[in-house]
């Protein structure tokens, strides 16, 4: 299944990224990693008149710390967002995440910006985002556009970049130590996209929880929180019949796709389970 | 519209080639069609099966998931750089000795993913092993004499570094 | 049953098995590996002719459809393409493909004025390249008139004008319809105590090798004659039929074989895409490359599985099993290319190992709008032995039984073999009991189950499974039509040969009449032949032979081939052996009968130094000839061929109330799987895999295990993830690797442990049976039973695959919701 042709364009910066996109956007289509491009194309699924390759542009490769907030750049490797001690400690949510995405040889390429601007409604890292509460660094030729994760992902492969956008960072604000994390995923096999995963956040104060953050995938055409779940949580102790009632209460809100592998009632009981799941380890914490 | 084709100068085992290429041009059939190195074998072309996997810049890669161009200035290791029949890699020589082939089409694919590993970690784990080979499938051997093989490998090569 | 001695005809074995060899039974490392580790094997895609251009398929996106019209100007117009064919132009330069059914069900090998199933090719582009061949495919433009689609296979049993699949054979898409009564059925489940009934369902998966179906043709103006490079199996067997398709006479086309990347039986012909590739060859003068991407391969491969549903009957009297009643409804995709060969395959073993004495079929078979189905490591026979485990789970269960008594009290026992079923064929030797002891002891079936018990006290759901199954191994011809009422072509050989020769220097070359397709050919043909001849295997080559040059070769397939090779080995060899003796006795000036072979050697019995290496003695042979005896048997050289047939098979009789003796050399295996099934998701996972296998004299311990493992991968990917599955519009929604869901090695037990048990055939050399099928046969319903196990303190009862964690969870929800209902 060969992919149909398109023009190449590769430039050496950023400021030739945003150019090219400001010329023909509707056109034109990044490509970092295309480990989701790529297969897209050989399917024939999609066929963009042009590919900017930004693989060679400098300073979108960087974790670090930035007034206290988790900077990673757009292009960093899966492998490299792993593999960094700096996420492990202050994101473990994302590092938990990361044992249930793909293989070693699509980690390798594909990008943690790529992963998140595909927006596949199926992906762990959208819904780790909201649960952590990111913030998506957007630039363009008008300049810089900050978009809370929440306000992001928008449906089956939509996000609120612009066309003429390029996704260069992803900004994660500090936790408190009393923040707990859980994450839980069901697919049929290793690697595999999520049938649904649960990404979940707390605050533990006197006992009681508070600013909790529940982000899925696979049950609805994009990452979302559940707020009403969260409401359950919130206020109460993390008592094995709460983490149930915030369980159930997720499983109800949902109205989750049918798919040849998973019809709704499935992912309802997913959603109850690893709901379940996740809170429980969180509590352990 | 016509396009115009790009050059690409890429190293491929330690020999470099240049050559000029459709954009579009799978890094697959690039090594398979374009360079005569018909070992990297294809499967899906959708990055699930990964019979196409190589070693690119060190680091496996699936090569039906990149376009040749991308690799201009790169890189690039296949089976046939690993050994000879009078000379084989450790891996190899595991891999035979472990019967962990039968068709032998994803075993390039696996010697290469081993490879890797143990040129990143000379120690290791089952699990790092089980980890390293699990993103290629295999549908003839069950996989676990593909472990044995790894395993048999990383202990030889152990070994003789002592 | 087995006091019918009269209708076994006599072993012909030559080589009886003994308990001590120098080469056979050795774990030797392969020969066809070092071109496979270091990327020097060439598969069909690596092939690469001058002037070769590249051709890629339109598919149909219609289940059913008329094609009205098709439009292929602007296809035609584009850079690099240099040519489009039409299904009705393919039709003015090729016949309808080979097909075994009578009568048969016409198939072209591109869709001419309808299309039946999703993925049928519709038209053809070559071009320069296959980028340029595909940019082409989205340029034809065809109008359709679409046609009722079928895929429930009731329903089309049922249709008639419109959504009948092929009205020139008849206002009807069922194919096939018969009864078949072996033994006394109603009298059994007259006399019963207890029938036990299930309705079961096996949908289809496939085999989905690593490599998909490709071909190369090229076909030469000035001798009128085509070269196929092609990854098919059965080329040497009915190559000529893929002539007939291509209207020229059989010795105008050569199928040169190429290495396959698996197969599991979904290459044994593949004639459409050869077809394909020679006529568009033809049409275009220039070699033309076709090879199916994925797609192309899970939508159009002609090869999916077996997709039944079963109502069965199972009668029991004082706790034996005495007669089965199974109705069946078989669909069959599209076309129809091996008619019902796979119910006459299962009827092989359709008792298992047990002693029942009647068996009744009631077979449908339907066409649907389905891609056909083909062969796939079992043939029929992975399902006849789903269906028998889970009626014998049913029964253990219904009757409150132990399920390892129950069984052992049901088997044949070890001396009553040969055995004859009820269908007629013979069970040639055996120990059933013994493999379950071995099977049990691997396992420590009695700690687990211990266990068992405490992972209930804690909430957890652990099961062990098993299963007790034939594996059948060496099919005779007759299987292929027996069960027709007109049988059409009812040939009876199925025969493999080898061709030998010692050159000048004593090397020996072995050349196949079958492909490689990861069995190991070369190895057995290696070790088989180094024990007849006591030379080292360093010295011993093996090639393919293509059509032009190849003697009578069924190739791969039934567990056949490992057998009928050693089969021709030995034969042959036994030729060669003699003429080596007789020329070394003459030139060591002594009686013939005073040789032996002795490493690389011949030698005076007793008599060290008295000795001529192989070397010195082919040397003579070729080159001395007025120095040697003048006897015209004595001629120059030393080469030898023997086509070895069916070492034990019989005719069916005319009534078919007895299928004769067609599938006897008989191999068994007992698998013991556990899994734990996490009871609110679904999964299923494995914690320990016992697998014992009974194939007779092992040829090489190590490559048997391989088949064992990777026929255990794919059969717990057909329990537990694999399903091509249609919706009711006839769309395949498992069309890609991401939805076709074939485990990687996180999805399966880390460790299988395989162990044997040998019971020599007294028919085939050294008492070789077949194993290639093997690990697929038994890991289905050992699995189902499995999972049933774990399940059973909620209630839940296995009938249907694959067992998916929606499916599970469904089942488990039920029962959950069930046993709530219950208590209020």
């Amino acid at each position: 299944m060969k992919p149909p042709p398109f023009e190449y364009l590769r430039p050496i910066d950023l400021e030739g990224v945003l150019a090219a996109l400001a010329q023909d956007s509707e056109a034109s289509k990044i490509l970092a990693g295309g480990q989701s491009l790529i297969p897209m194309m050989n399917l024939r699924m999609v066929a963009p008149k042009r590919l900017v390759d930004i693989n060679r542009v400098p300073g979108l490769n960087h974790i670090r710390i930035d007034r206290d907030q988790l900077v990673i750049g757009a292009l960093v490797r899966h492998t490299d967002v792993m593999a960094s001690p700096i996420v492990g400690q202050y994101a473990p949510l994302l590092m938990a995440a990361y044992g249930h995405v793909a293989h070693r040889p699509i980690r390798n390429r594909g990008t943690i910006g790529g992963n998140l601007a595909h927006a596949d409604p199926a992906s762990e890292l959208p819904a780790v985002m909201l649960a952590l509460d990111a913030e998506i660094v957007l630039h363009s030729r008008a300049g810089e556009r900050r978009v809370s994760a929440d306000r992001f992902f928008l449906g089956i492969f939509e996000t609120a970049a612009r066309a003429d956008e390029l996704l260069t960072e992803i900004r994660i604000p500090p936790t408190s130590g009393r923040r707990r994390w859980g994450f839980e995923e069901m697919s049929q096999r290793q690697g595999d996209f999520a049938l649904v995963a649960v990404a979940a956040t707390f605050d533990v104060d006197g006992g009681r929880c508070a600013h909790t953050h529940l982000g899925y995938a696979g049950v609805a055409e994009r990452a979302v929180r559940i707020a009403a779940a969260e409401a359950v949580l919130d206020g109460s102790s993390p008592h094995e019949a709460v983490l149930e009632a915030v369980a159930a209460k997720a499983a109800e809100a949902v109205n989750p796709p049918e798919d040849v592998h998973a019809d709704a009632a499935y992912r309802r009981d997913l959603v109850r389970a690893l709901t379940r799941r996740a809170l429980s380890a969180a509590a352990r914490r | 519209m016509p396009i115009d084709n790009e050059r690409v100068r890429v190293s491929v085992n330690g020999v470099i080639y240049e050559r000029s290429v459709e954009p579009r041009l799978l890094l697959s059939d690039f090594l398979r069609h374009e360079l005569g190195l018909t070992g990297t074998h294809v499967g899906c072309e959708h990055g699930v099966c990964g019979m196409c996997t190589i070693l690119l810049d060190g680091r496996t890669a699936r090569s039906c998931l990149a376009f040749a161009v991308q690799a201009d200035g790169c890189q690039i290791r296949t089976v046939e750089g690993l050994g000879s029949v009078d000379s084989l890699h450790p891996i190899q020589d595991a891999f035979w000795e472990k019967h962990g082939l039968q068709c032998g089409y994803c075993t390039p694919a696996m010697l290469m993913a081993a490879v890797e590993l143990m040129e990143a970690n000379p120690n290791p784990s089952r699990e790092e092993i089980r980890d390293a080979v699990g993103g290629i499938l295999c549908r003839c051997t069950g996989y676990q004499t593909i472990v044995e093989a790894v395993a048999l490998a990383v202990r030889r090569v152990q070994e003789v570094t002592k | 049953m087995s006091d019918a001695p009269s209708r076994i005809p006599r072993s012909r074995q030559q080589e009886p098995p003994r308990s001590a060899y120098r080469w056979i039974g050795r774990p030797m490392k392969r020969v066809e590996d070092p071109r496979l580790l270091t990327g020097h094997g060439t598969y069909v895609d690596d092939i690469h002719l001058p002037g070769m251009a590249h051709a890629a398929v339109l598919r149909s996106p219609h289940a059913h459809a008329r094609i009205k019209s098709i439009d292929t100007s602007r296809a035609k117009a584009l850079s690099g393409v240099i040519l489009v064919m039409t299904g009705a132009e393919a039709a003015e330069k090729a016949g309808p493909l080979p097909c075994f059914a009578n009568p048969p069900v016409k198939q072209m090998c591109i869709a001419a004025d309808r299309v039946r199933h999703v993925g049928e090719p519709v038209a053809a582009v070559v071009a320069e390249s296959r980028y340029a061949a595909e940019d082409a495919l989205e340029l034809i433009e065809v109008t359709w008139e679409p046609l009722p689609v079928m895929t429930d296979p009731e329903e089309a049993a049922r249709a008639s004008g419109d959504g009948v699949l092929h009205p020139d054979r008849g206002d009807t898409n069922v194919a096939f319809r018969r009864s078949f009564d072996f033994g006394p059925v109603d009298e059994d489940f007259a006399q019963a105590d207890h029938i036990i009934r299930r309705k079961l369902r096996w949908p289809r998966s496939g085999a989905q090798p690593m490599e998909t179906v490709g071909a190369v043709a090229e076909y030469n103006p000035g001798t009128g004659k085509f070269t196929i490079h092609a990854n098919s199996s059965m080329y040497n067997y009915v190559g000529w039929l893929v002539a007939a398709s291509l209207g020229v006479p059989a010795h105008r086309l050569n199928i040169v074989p190429t290495l396959a990347g698996g197969s599991f039986g979904s290459k044994i012909f593949t004639h459409r895409v050869m077809v394909i590739a020679a006529t568009l060859a033809r049409a275009c003068g220039r070699p033309v490359k076709y090879i199916e991407d994925r797609i192309d391969n899970i939508t159009a491969c002609d090869a999916h599985g077996c997709d039944r549903i079963y109502d069965v009957e199972l009668a029991i009297k004082d706790g034996l099993m005495t007669g089965l009643k199974c109705h069946v409804i078989d669909d069959y995709g599209a076309y129809f290319q091996f008619g019902v060969g796979h119910h006459g395959n299962a009827l092989s073993q359709i008792t298992g190992p047990y002693r029942m004495r009647s068996v009744r079929l009631d077979l449908i078979a339907v066409l649907t709008n389905k891609c056909q189905q083909g062969a796939y490591r079992g043939f029929g026979s992975d399902v006849g032995n789903f269906v028998l485990e889970r009626m014998v789970d049913a029964a253990v269960r219904e009757l409150n039984e132990d399920p390892i008594q129950f069984r052992r009290r049901n088997f044949i026992q070890p001396d009553q073999f040969p055995y004859l079923i009820p269908t007629g064929n013979m069970y040639d030797s055996g120990n059933y009991s013994a493999v379950l002891e071995e099977a049990l002891g691997l396992l420590d079936y009695a700690g687990w189950r211990k266990r068992q018990q405490e992972a209930r006290q804690n909430g957890k759901f652990i099961g062990i499974g098993i299963a007790t199954c034939q594996e059948r191994s060496v099919f005779s011809a007759t299987e292929f039509w027996m069960l027709n009422e007109d049988p059409g072509f009812a040939l009876t050989s199925s025969p493999e040969s080898v061709a030998l020769k010692m050159d000048p220097t004593g090397k020996v070359f072995v050349a196949l009449q079958a492909p490689f397709w990861g069995n190991s050919p070369e190895t057995v043909a290696t070790q088989i032949l180094a024990e007849q001849l006591q030379i080292d295997p360093q010295d011993i080559t093996v090639t393919y032979s293509d059509s032009d040059h190849g003697l009578n070769g069924t190739g791969p397939g039934g567990s056949r081939f490992t057998v009928m090779l050693a089969g021709a080995v030995v034969g042959a060899a036994q030729q060669l052996k003699q003429k080596l003796i007789r020329v070394a006795a003459h030139m060591l000036e002594t009686d013939a009968s005073d040789l032996e072979l002795r490493d690389g050697k011949v030698g005076v019995r007793g008599v060290p130094g008295m000795e001529k290496t192989f070397a010195e003695v082919a040397l003579h042979a070729h080159y001395f000839r007025l120095s040697m005896p003048d006897d015209p048997s004595l001629t120059s050289g030393l080469d030898a061929a023997h086509v070895y047939d069916h070492p034990v098979t019989t005719l069916p009789a005319a009534d078919r109330k007895n299928l004769g003796i067609f599938y006897p050399i008989m191999g068994h295996m007992c698998h013991l799987p556990v899994v734990e099934v996490d009871i609110e998701t679904g999964k299923v996972k494995f914690l320990a895999y016992v697998a014992v296998h009974d194939c007779g004299t092992l040829v090489n311990p190590m490559t048997l295990a391989g088949h064992v493992r990777g026929g255990v991968a794919q059969g717990i990917g057909t329990a537990l993830y694999e399903r091509y599955h249609y919706d009711r519009e006839g769309q395949l929604l498992t069309a890609n690797f991401m939805d076709y869901l074939i485990p990687t090695l996180h999805e399966l037990p880390e460790e299988i442990v395989v162990g044997h048990i040998e019971t020599p055939s007294p028919f085939t050399e050294y008492g070789i049976k077949g194993g290639g099928e093997g690990g697929r046969m038994g890991a289905p319903p050992a699995v189902a039973s499995a999972v049933e196990d774990a399940l059973k303190p909620l209630g839940v009862q296995v009938d249907a695959l694959p067992l998916t964690p929606r499916y599970l969870r469904g089942l488990i929800r039920q029962a959950q919701q069930h046993r709530l209902a219950a208590a209020d």
